[in-house]
């Protein structure tokens, strides 16, 4: 009897712990706080130095469970990379997820040697564990804080926080070997990075056919999509590590394929590896959490901290300025982007590996990755939305969610039925207007289903099914945000001039003498907030040319017609009363200014 | 933000007596060049040329034609209450009677946008262009454009 309650005890304790990473969600909603700091605190709290008391020390646990979450969490960051839509920075991500990485790795790795005073590959080791961004804590702080980012910025920063954790995991490993098996050739290195990666991408790849094979083909019973992908992505990383490849290359590259084609119950696979992914995170976190003693941190804090201020000020914006470097991005743009280099799970599950295999001073590198991370997200976390605004990366208006629902439609492929609530003040009621590739079927109201003929115009409390290609759900979402119409304008974003959109960009940089890429050069003013925007434009959206900020200013039929310039910026403290506290205050906003990059 | 520093006391034109848009561009460049030494022509061209994109009437009769000179050597402003407003295809569509020319040498850069801005910013204020019309004279008007904040709020 005694052993089964000790089960119970373990589903009880394990339970509440996930329950409590669960509902701490709420808290990080509320204070725009990096949820998983909040995991990470739970487990620690509940563990042997906090006031939960559990012992845990099983390494081989946290890192079987880290394993099976991580390949999960990667799978999912490729399901949700549209490949189609993130084409234009594909090249500047992609070179921030490989080269970035060896670069911030290769760059903290002697403040890791010294200020561990540990020899020249253990720094690279700690270096490899802290080189990646965290998909998950980038998403989460974007989504959450309602930031809307420069479209192409906030590509960049998706894109590479999913695709650069294969590439730390996949190094961090190597490192790993080479400590282990001691001095080996350059040539056997090599060969060694060459067959994981060649045989990670070859099991993925194939893997991820496979699997959209299996969805269109197969006629899997109603729910156990989700189920099937979840677990075949698991069987993909099994099978990619088992032949020496990189399994969590391979769960990647699996889940881009299965994302990136049209397969059979989509929209049902995306919320049920939501989910999965959800929990993989809380539990990973939480195990993870439990793993540390607190107390023990204190020790290391120092060099610890030395590390991530390293990495934070050097190593990570020395490596985004010269990925970016061959791509047109702003000082700004690449500010934020280095400040955006949130570190995650992946370092702390990492940073487990030297415990599991024994290796000589693991428990330091543990502890210390573990405060970088801390440090990250506390610091980089806090801080990303007053940074996104303060380097004007963000809009001013940030994004209105549509509640959405999908249904699949048995029989083909091509369209689904997407259904909304009707707001009040969405643009669909407002303006009447749908898109024509997306057709009104049923109206539901007041709990009797209509023909969109029976129903007639559609009232508010009105639920709208219409028939659209799954690829355009999203784009319809615009039309059905609850989302009152522009009252007056941000002061602060108004313009000193107006323009014609038809003018072209090298006319205003002649005129204003803007540097300017001279590719530009006959783009006109339309043309660039489309391009940029990929929304159609609406009053005040905002985009930098050079000093210039380019504001929306009218908009007729979808179509931009006036561009209001902002010279300079606005000068706030012109008309107060200079007393000594507001002259130092402004001295000190100055100072701030200069410092992050704000003439 | 006083513009001391963007116009000079001759460069003001108390009662410009002109008839349309166009005939008030050539006026302006006529009274610049003569201040400058540049070509009026060159003057005329520069200001119209930025007129192309978009009228620089900003609304509440007010209008700042500018552009870029090359063989300037510094930023150059000259201001001008029209006798009769004038039709200027301002954003708001009202005629325009306060005109402040500015002309920049090429290498001014920021500092172009940020005069810019600030001659913007001042005129835009209802009691700097309400005081600036109800001044009798030259002497009047420069005072008003170079007062400081404090006196002029």
């Amino acid at each position: 009897m005694a052993s089964l309650d000790a089960v119970s005890i373990t589903i009880l304790l394990g339970a509440v712990l996930v329950l409590a990473g669960i509902l701490s969600s709420l808290i990080a909603l509320r204070f725009g706080a990096p949820l998983l700091l909040l995991f990470l605190i739970i487990g620690m709290a509940a563990g042997e130095s906090g006031p939960g008391g559990i012992r845990f020390d099983d390494v081989h646990l946290a890192y079987t469970v880290g394993s099976i979450a991580l390949a999960l969490i990667l799978f999912d960051g490729g399901l949700r990379t549209r490949l189609q839509a993130f084409r234009s920075v594909l090249a500047p991500a992609g070179l921030l997820a490989t080269l970035g990485v060896l670069v911030t790795a290769a760059l903290t790795a002697p403040l890791a040697k010294f200020g561990l005073g540990v020899g020249w590959t253990e720094g690279l080791l700690v270096g490899a564990m802290v080189g990646s961004t965290d998909a998950a804590a980038v998403f989460f702080l974007i989504h959450a804080g309602g930031l809307r980012l420069r479209p192409r910025v906030a590509a960049v920063l998706e894109v590479e926080s999913a695709t650069n954790d294969p590439f730390a995991v996949f190094l961090a490993i190597v490192v790993v070997e080479i400590l282990l098996i001691g001095d080996r050739p350059w040539s056997a290195t090599a060969a060694m990075l060459a067959e994981q990666g060649v045989l990670g991408a070859v099991v993925g790849i194939l893997g991820g056919r496979a699997m959209v094979l299996v969805l269109n083909r197969l006629g899997l019973p109603q729910g156990l999509h989700g189920p099937f992908v979840a677990t075949a992505a698991l069987v993909i990383f099994g099978v990619a590590a088992a032949v020496h490849g990189s399994g969590f290359l391979a769960a990647y590259l699996a889940g881009l394929i299965v994302g990136n084609r049209r397969t059979r119950a989509h929209g049902t696979v995306v919320v049920f590896l939501d989910a999965v992914t959800w929990l993989a995170q809380i539990v990973m976190f939480v195990l993870l959490g439990l793993l540390v003693e607190p107390v023990r941190l204190a020790s290391s804090a120092g060099p610890a901290l030395l590390i991530a201020a390293g990495l934070t000020v050097v190593a990570r914006p020395a490596a985004v300025f010269l990925c970016l470097a061959p791509f047109r991005f702003s000082r700004r743009e690449k500010l934020f982007v280095s400040w955006v280099g949130l570190r995650g799970a992946v370092g702390i599950f990492l940073a487990s590996i030297p415990l599991l295999v024994g290796m000589k001073a693991a428990q330091l590198y543990f502890d210390v990755v573990f405060v970088v991370v801390l440090v990250s997200l506390l610091v980089q976390g806090w801080t990303l939305a007053p940074a996104a605004r303060r380097l004007g990366v963000a809009f001013a208006r940030p994004d209105p969610v549509a509640h959405r629902v999908e249904l699949d439609l048995p029989g083909q492929m091509a369209q689904e039925l997407v259904g909304y609530l009707i707001e009040a003040d969405s643009p669909y009621l407002r303006r009447g207007i749908t898109p024509f590739w997306a057709k009104p079927i049923l109206v539901v109201r007041d709990e009797h289903v209509l023909t969109a003929a029976e129903a007639g115009p559609v009232r508010p409390g009105d639920y709208v099914y219409l028939l659209a290609p799954p690829e355009k759900a999203a784009a319809l979402d615009r039309f059905f945000v609850d989302m009152p119409p522009p009252s007056s304008p941000d002061p602060r974003l108004l313009g000193d001039f107006f323009v014609s959109a038809d003018a072209t960009l090298g006319a205003l940089a002649e005129i204003y003498g803007l540097a300017l890429d001279p590719a530009l050069a006959a783009t006109s003013l339309a043309d660039h907030f489309a391009r940029e925007l990929g929304l159609p434009p609406r009053r005040g959206d905002v985009l930098r040319l050079g000093d210039v900020l380019l504001i929306a200013h009218k908009v007729v039929a979808g179509r931009l017609t006036q561009v209001g310039l902002q010279l300079a910026e606005p000068d706030t403290t012109a008309k107060q009363p200079a007393t000594p506290a507001g002259r130092i205050k402004s001295a000190l906003r100055r100072g701030v200014a200069f410092v992050i990059g704000r003439s | 933000m006083p513009l001391n520093d963007l116009v000079a006391p001759n460069a003001i034109l108390p009662a410009l007596k002109v008839n349309s848009k166009k005939q008030a561009i050539q006026e302006l460049a006529a009274r610049a060049a003569k201040l400058t030494g540049q070509s009026e022509r060159g003057i005329f061209e520069t200001l119209l040329q930025r007129e192309k994109l978009g009228s620089t009437g900003i609304g509440h009769g007010i209008a700042i034609p500018h552009g870029k000179l090359v063989r300037l050597d510094k930023l150059f402003g000259l201001f001008a209450r029209l006798d009769r407003p004038v039709d200027f295809e301002a954003l708001d569509g009202q005629p325009v009677d306060l005109v402040f020319v500015l002309l920049a040498p090429e290498s001014a850069g920021a500092d172009h946008l940020k005069a810019l801005a600030r001659i913007a910013r001042l005129l835009r204020d209802p009691d700097i262009a309400r005081k600036l019309r109800e001044s009798r004279d030259a002497e009047a008007l420069y005072a008003v454009l170079t007062l400081p904040p404090t006196q002029a709020a």
